[in-house]
């Protein structure tokens, strides 16, 4: 069936599909917003527009501070699984016998959160008391190596985003020719150089969304960072306790609105900057030879 | 851009010759950093994991839990209500991996047959951003959608299309089954998106030359083309289905609980070994599920497009 044979109507129909579906999966979140900017909370008959429940969250102590380790998590988390990622793709390239590394770093992304922290958690309890047990016995200051709290909670975020970003990036990399890398090489480049100065450019998009992905991801986590945290909050930690303890406030559906439309600007952001360079290139490449 | 312009400077220096050591010492050295990842990756992901199953064996005491060999929290786990808990949520779980599939896969096939290879990944975005955004936004604001005089509830009377709200969709199994849907159906449409690459545009001209009609095509060609990504699909849903304690423990009501709400109720009660043994039983779930996908399908043919 090629394409002259299809009806325009199915396709019609196909987009508008799709459309429900999305539109389906966003409800709650769309719906949640439109809550949030309503003076009177959810249920109420009147609808009177109002940023004051987003200005409280601003103004709750405890939500900062939250918001604070956040950040420092994400940060934390950026530094080490973006390196990873593309340490991982490249070896994903290099290797001949790749289901091994396939399944050890997509493995997590099947991994039930719950389940996944849950061990992660006692491992961890496991590695403390031994540690400790060596601190003891020789008296080195390791002892609190594994104990719950940014560590503990950083490694968790690490295996959990490092699959995601391993595979954006990995993305990117199928459209780089290797054989650019071979020239460099032939030049007289070093492999690193060749890699910063050849090839980088060309996928630092993917690497850049691979980033936004993972601070994104860790800004929404709750379940690995909840167990593993130790004694800090995160933002998603205050606003689980809150909903699940005090009930849905006007509060809540403004920590999950600012939630959501961060998400939703940061992918906006990104596919307006992927169209614009796409546009420049299109007229760099469009123009007439010796401009 | 591969012809384009500038490229290096003055051509660098060949290494010195003589410390060729040392720079067989700096090779190796980063040779040996592309296996750090993985090597993270074993010993807190796969070593976690699988001693999960050695745990499951031990003791609990008062605090924690102690070194032995007793099979206790596996009959606790079995011999109680959540083993019957557990089968309910496989059931449904079961049943929202069918409706992932029902509504997922035709749009992952739509994706890839009808729309332009350029603005293939743009739609992709579409179910990339939902998936962005928190899944505890996307359940718990569900509750408002679903509820008693939710979104829902109130648009369908304002139309006149019911009399008094609909109560069984929310703190019900079907509202677990809802919240497993809108939460995990971005993945079957990625698997599937994923999986369709498998089958080239000219497999369905020949098709249409041979005027084989559209079930044939989608029973004989689609299906097997894209069957390793719809299994790791199928899988990724079922077993965070069973996994994900947020879902029931929110939209479930009373009897909802799936064998991630019971590790981490048992985490909270302090019984250790029962968590060990529930996620023992979901890590060997989920490999044994993997392993029989990789014999059935190749499992890894789903990342062939980027070798």
């Amino acid at each position: 069936m090629s394409e002259d044979y299809v009806s325009p109507w199915e396709t019609r129909l196909g987009w508008l599909a799709l459309s429900a579906v999305v539109l389906a999966i966003m409800s709650p979140v769309l719906y949640s917003i439109y809550i949030s900017f309503n003076e009177h909370g959810f249920g109420a008959a009147r609808y009177d527009f109002t940023t004051a429940w987003y200005a409280a969250v601003f103004e709750d102590a405890q939500l900062l501070s939250a918001l604070g380790w956040t950040v420092a998590l994400a940060l934390a988390t950026v530094v080490v699984t973006i390196p990873f990622a593309l340490l991982c793709a490249k070896l994903f390239k290099r290797l001949r016998r790749k289901l091994w590394l396939v399944f050890l770093i997509l493995m997590p992304l099947f991994a039930p959160a719950d389940i996944f922290a849950s061990s992660l958690l006692v491992f961890f309890k496991t590695l403390n008391g031994t540690f400790e047990g060596i601190a003891d016995a020789t008296g080195l200051p390791v002892g609190h190596f594994f104990q719950l709290g940014f560590v503990t909670a950083t490694i968790g975020l690490i295996v959990y985003t490092l699959p995601y970003a391993f595979v954006v990036i990995l993305i990117t990399m199928g459209r780089y020719n290797a054989e650019q890398t071979e020239a460099a090489r032939a030049c007289g480049a070093t492999a690193w150089q060749a890699f910063l100065q050849v090839e980088f450019p060309q996928i630092r998009p993917g690497v850049l969304a691979a980033t936004a992905f993972t601070v994104i991801l860790v800004f929404n986590e709750y379940v690995r960072s909840n167990a593993l945290k130790g004694g800090f909050d995160t933002f998603t930690t205050v606003l689980i306790s809150q909903m699940l303890n005090i009930g849905m406030s006007e509060q809540s559906y403004a920590m999950g609105g600012m939630m959501s439309l961060t998400a939703i600007s940061v992918v906006a952001a990104i596919l307006a900057w992927t169209f614009a360079r796409r546009a420049q290139l299109t007229r760099r490449a469009a123009a007439p030879a010796g401009n | 851009m591969r012809g384009g312009g500038a490229g290096f400077g003055p051509v660098p220096p060949l290494p010195d010759p003589a410390s060729p050591a040392l720079a067989r010492l700096g090779a190796r050295a980063a040779a040996a950093a592309f296996y750090l990842p993985p090597a993270f990756m074993a010993l807190f992901f796969l070593a976690p994991s699988l001693m999960t199953v050695v745990w499951s064996f031990w003791e609990r005491t008062m605090f924690w839990m102690e070194p032995a060999f007793t099979l206790f929290s596996y009959e606790n786990f079995f011999l109680s209500a959540r083993f019957g808990n557990f089968l309910s949520s496989i059931g449904h779980s079961s049943i929202a991996v069918v409706i992932c599939f029902v509504i997922g896969f035709p749009i992952a096939v739509f994706v890839r047959r009808r729309i332009p290879e350029i603005a293939q990944h743009r739609v992709m975005l579409l179910f990339i951003l939902p998936f962005m955004v928190s899944e505890i936004v996307r359940t718990f604001m569900l509750r408002p959608v679903l509820g008693r005089n939710g979104l829902v509830n109130s648009t369908l009377m304002e139309l006149g299309v019911i009399s008094e709200p609909i109560t069984s969709i929310l703190f019900t199994p079907t509202g677990v089954v809802i919240g497993e849907v809108l939460s995990f159906l971005p993945f079957m449409v990625f698997c599937g998106f994923l999986a369709m690459e498998a089958a080239p545009r000219h497999v369905f001209e020949v098709c249409a030359d041979i005027g084989a009609p559209r079930w044939r095509v989608f029973k004989d060609v689609i299906l097997p083309l894209a069957a390793p990504g719809v299994f790791a699909g199928a899988v990724f849903i079922l077993v965070n289905g069973l996994g994900v304690a947020l879902i029931p423990n929110t939209l479930g009501g009373p009897g909802a609980v799936n064998a991630g709400l019971i590790a981490t109720q048992a985490i909270i009660a302090l019984d250790f070994p029962l968590a060990m043994a529930v996620s023992a039983i979901m890590t060997l779930t989920l490999i044994g599920l993997l392993a029989l996908g990789h014999r059935l399908f190749d499992l890894a043919s789903i990342l062939e497009p980027f070798k």
